[in-house]
């Protein structure tokens, strides 16, 4: 029997080279015409603690969202398992080194106190002694899980004398030891996995011995299993796939929206995308041209204050950064708003407060995105939902921002910003560029009013084309400051008028988004990495006969309240559930705010792990029944 | 221009509401006159400011003015001149401004040798809050709102600026206008980070370090027989050390000029050059975004640029 869909763990040390066999199965998965999303979970540390890739790949989709329990564990290390043998399916098989058999979890020192405590307990009860041996014992007689138990040492030393891989550099191919078991037991194709591994290690020396590994401990496991976790044939009919992390594709969008300036200061989930921006800078191919300066700065107040000051030469700007960043961005903010400067936020958030969980996720900063101010501003919130939905608002920010002559925060969470998913090539023929209002030089003649009151968007010329000024204390159509009462009421007036004509001109269809019958029993209310979950778990829920639908909120300023409210409409009040990343329902009470419906039901997870579709669906039947708040907690 | 501008060129209608008598109004004057000198272009011409007193300046000039946050005109600064460098960038920023709220700021700036002139009030008080200690306040001196005498030591802004990596560094005297207007012109006309160190006494606020005090003390460095050139690349440390020596010259005489200047640092606008290739020629600000409301980029391109991600669906 063939699978439609599998969910992976690889486990490992963090730099241990669990990336590497995470990105070649991902491009050989990709290659065989798979849809693939794969999360990385990780502790802030550089070396050594447990961190995971976990992957689900499927013949019929493009998959947005992760399953529990998993068919197959590839585990570096004991740790691995000790962690995650919970996660394994009845069926399900576990790849191991029986040369770590002996290993107890209580001498493992980066295994966390807690953690050892609940392994106490669940091997006290199992009658277990404490070593990785008789755990998988206990996992093969008990749980009907299949060990595939494979001597990394002896696989490594053999590859030593095959290919000529020196002693020391040995654990190096633990990476390929794991890509060979996978492929072994999903019985994917040498091909596909050649093609990973040479796009992984362009160079020979590198990629042969690699090659070796991989290709040896492949053709053992199928010898052995006989490929018991193959995929039946694809069904996606792509001929090619973009496959990259958030980070990545809000870097491409943003180059490809015509971003001349990013300034940043390093943060865990945000500096990876001003990596890649620099990394691709200087482009200069047939017929295209794109430059962008990249500035490190010195702190977050810097970047914010650069990428303010580069919008009003004219370049288009942007500045990236999570939670801590943001906070002391929000000065700078202030100023953006008060002096109608076209500047892009792009927020990853992660678990705070505080240095919070610098490496997990969370969606806890929307009312701070909203509301992060003294005083009152118009400022364009936009959330997205999946990789595509980055490429597009990343792009959309851009304009919105030199359109309305506003900041725009773009929030995205650190589930976007480090999970890799394989989407369709993006459709630049439908992307548009608003620059807005430009007067350009003309500005010069006769005196230019910067913040010329004839109307609400005042035409813009860039610092060097006209005198003009700026300034963070109340001002007058010319910049200049005054505490004038009436002035004062016409410019607040004129500054927030913008935001209705945002909401006038945005259609509220690209705001929020609705899936599902046109009668359903049932409504889920969502944003950010929700939706993959939410419309998983809505699959799985029809598959048992219940009816549900999910409402998709993609702008948070200014709220789409009419279409939010039609939709609401149709729906019992009690059948309405608020499903988000965070403790205290943040998205419902911007909902109320803005349509008077307070949604009374709630499904939220603020462990900083992924939501999973299976436990998602769970909790909707929780709160179906009766059930006011389910708090979600799987994940390791 | 055809006919060759004057000071009163550069001033703008708006009424300088700073004290009579204020220090800031020589670094204004110096400013006019510079500005003159120089021919500056009112449009090329930006002049960005923090808070307090001397944030103020953008508005009493007819040149474009950029008035920002306490502590943030470099940041603001950095970005606008990074975005167009063919722009002139001229920051004004109070001592607190520079060397407390926005010491990392002024630190940065150093390392970047970005071609900005960064022109320091210096009057040892928080004077629009009612004359707090500044940074740059002896420990021990008690100025005339301290309820106590100041318990901190002083920030010396030559040294650090010498420290921290700054082109051009010098010291004006808001009483010695013309000498100050040198100053001025001297530090836009290098290119890389200068710094000028203004003293400007606060005549509300500031009851020690008064126009007379300085009268007494100030002498100018060039007429010592000072020189601040670094005139070959290996003589920079010396130099420097030297400079940052003379930095410390306080109490009966007090220096005035440049202190240092090294022309051989490539600017953060030569070391970005070296990297994109047309930024000089069409820098960020002008730089194309779309070709008819259509973005630049089509699937082609993408295609080639973004290779790295894209995976074509195959058997090999």
């Amino acid at each position: 029997m063939t699978l439609r869909a599998l969910d992976f763990i690889l486990g490992g040390p963090q730099g241990g080279g669990l990336e590497t066999s995470s990105q070649i199965l991902t491009w050989a998965f990709a290659r065989a015409g798979y849809g693939v999303i794969s999360d990385r979970e990780y502790f802030s540390n550089i070396r050594g603690r447990h961190s995971y890739v976990h992957a689900e790949v499927s013949a019929t989709g493009l998959p947005r969202a992760l399953r529990y329990p998993i068919h197959l564990l590839g585990a570096m290390d004991a740790e691995t398992v000790f962690t995650h043998f919970g996660d394994l399916a009845p069926g399900s098989y576990l790849v191991y080194d029986t040369g770590e058999e002996g290993k107890v979890y209580e001498s493992i020192p980066s295994i966390e106190p807690e953690l050892k405590a609940r392994l106490r307990a669940a091997f006290r009860e199992a009658g277990l002694d404490g070593t990785l041996g008789s755990l998988v014992k206990y996992l093969s007689a008990s749980r009907r899980v299949v060990p595939v138990g494979l001597h990394y040492a002896s696989v490594l030393s053999e590859a030593q004398k095959e290919v000529g891989i020196a002693a020391s550099q040995a654990s190096r191919y633990v990476s390929a030891i794991l890509v060979g078991a996978v492929a072994g037991l999903t019985g994917l194709g040498d091909g596909p996995v050649s093609y990973g591994l040479s796009r992984r290690f362009p160079k020979k020396e590198l990629y042969e011995p690699n090659r070796y590994v991989a290709g040896a401990v492949a053709s053992y496991v199928k010898s052995k299993f006989g490929a018991p976790l193959a995929l039946e044939a694809s069904s996606i009919g792509q001929r090619e796939l973009l496959v990259a992390s958030g980070n990545d594709v809000s870097a491409m969008a943003k180059i490809v929206g015509g971003l001349r300036f990013q300034s940043y200061y390093p943060i865990t989930p945000a500096a990876d995308e001003s990596f890649t921006l620099e990394e691709y800078e200087s482009l200069h191919l047939d017929g295209f041209d794109s430059e962008v300066v990249v500035l490190q700065t010195e702190d977050e107040l810097a970047a914010i204050n650069a990428a303010v000051g580069a919008a009003l030469a004219g370049a288009r700007s942007a500045t990236a950064t999570s939670g801590p960043g943001f906070d002391l961005m929000v000065e700078g903010l202030g100023w953006a708003g008060m002096n109608e400067v076209p500047v892009v936020v792009t927020y990853y958030q992660r678990g705070g407060p505080s240095t919070g969980q610098p490496t997990r996720g969370a969606q806890s900063d929307l009312l701070s995105s909203v509301f992060a101010s003294h005083g009152e501003y118009p400022r364009i919130v936009i959330a997205s939902g999946d990789h595509e939905e980055v490429f597009r608002d990343a792009i959309e920010a851009l304009n919105y921002a030199e359109r309305y002559q506003m900041p725009v925060i773009h929030l995205v969470d650190k589930f976007l910003a480090n999970t890799i998913a394989s989407i369709p090539m993006p459709d630049l023929s439908s992307i548009r560029i608003d620059r807005g209002k430009l007067v350009g030089e003309a500005a010069g003649a006769g005196g230019y009013k910067r913040f010329d009151f004839s109307s609400p968007i005042s035409p813009r010329a860039f610092l060097g084309q006209a005198v003009m000024w700026y300034t963070g204390d109340e001002h007058d159509e010319w910049g200049h400051i005054t505490e004038d009462p009436e002035s004062r009421v016409k410019i607040m007036e004129k500054r927030m008028r913008k935001l209705e004509i945002a909401d006038s001109e945005i259609p509220e269809e690209a705001r929020a988004s609705y899936y599902g019958p046109e009668r359903a029993d049932f409504l889920l209310v969502g944003w950010g990495f929700v939706k993959g979950a939410a419309l998983a778990a809505l699959e799985d829920l029809s598959a048992e006969g219940l009816r549900g639908a999910y409402l998709h909120v993609r702008m948070f300023s200014p709220y789409p309240s009419r279409l939010v409210s039609r939709i609401l409409a149709g729906f019992e009040p009690d059948r309405v559930i608020d499903v988000e990343h965070n403790y205290t329902a943040q998205a419902a009470s911007l909902l109320a705010m803005n349509t008077g419906f307070r949604i009374r039901r709630s499904v939220l997870k603020f462990t900083g792990r992924p939501m999973y579709a299976d436990e998602l669906a769970r909790a909707v039947k929780s709160v179906l029944s009766g059930s006011e708040r389910e708090v979600l907690s799987y994940g390791a | 221009m055809a006919r060759r501008p004057s000071p009163s060129d550069y001033r703008s209608d708006v009424w300088n509401d700073w004290c009579p008598g204020c220090g800031n109004f020589g670094i204004v004057a110096a400013m006019y006159q510079a500005l003159a000198e120089l021919n500056a272009d009112p449009k090329a011409t930006v002049v960005v400011s923090g808070i307090g007193c001397s944030g103020k300046i953008p508005h009493f000039l007819s040149v474009s003015g950029v008035h920002t946050l306490h502590g943030r005109a470099i940041p603001f600064a950095t970005g606008i001149k990074l975005a167009n460098p063919g722009l002139n960038v001229i920051v004004n920023g109070g001592d607190g401004d520079l060397l407390g709220i926005g010491a990392g700021h002024f630190v940065a700036l150093g390392r970047r040798n970005i071609d900005i002139t960064v022109i320091m009030h210096d009057n040892q008080v928080y004077g629009l809050t009612k004359g707090q200690a500044s940074p740059t306040l002896p420990r021990g001196i008690r100025t005339k709102a301290l309820p106590m005498p100041n318990l901190q030591d002083p920030v010396n802004p030559v040294a650090l600026a010498i420290a921290s990596g700054y082109t051009f560094v010098a010291r004006g005297y808001s009483s010695r206008v013309k000498h100050l207007k040198d100053l001025i012109k001297a530090a836009v006309e290098h290119r890389g980070a200068a710094f000028i160190d203004v003293l400007q006494p606060c005549v509300t606020y500031n009851d020690v370090f008064t126009y007379d005090y300085y009268d007494k003390r100030v002498y100018a460095l060039e007429e010592s027989g000072w020189d601040p050139d670094v005139r070959d690349e290996s003589d920079a440390a010396r130099k420097a050390a030297e400079a940052y020596a003379k930095a410390f010259e306080w109490g009966d005489r007090i220096p005035i000029g440049v202190f240092y200047r090294n022309a051989h640092v490539p600017s953060f606008e030569d070391r970005i050059a070296g990297r994109l290739p047309g930024y000089l020629k069409v820098p960020p600000a002008a730089e194309p975004v779309d070709s008819g409301g259509a973005p630049l980029m089509d699937a082609d391109a993408f295609r080639k640029a973004f290779s790295k991600y894209i995976v074509e669906i195959g058997e090999g």
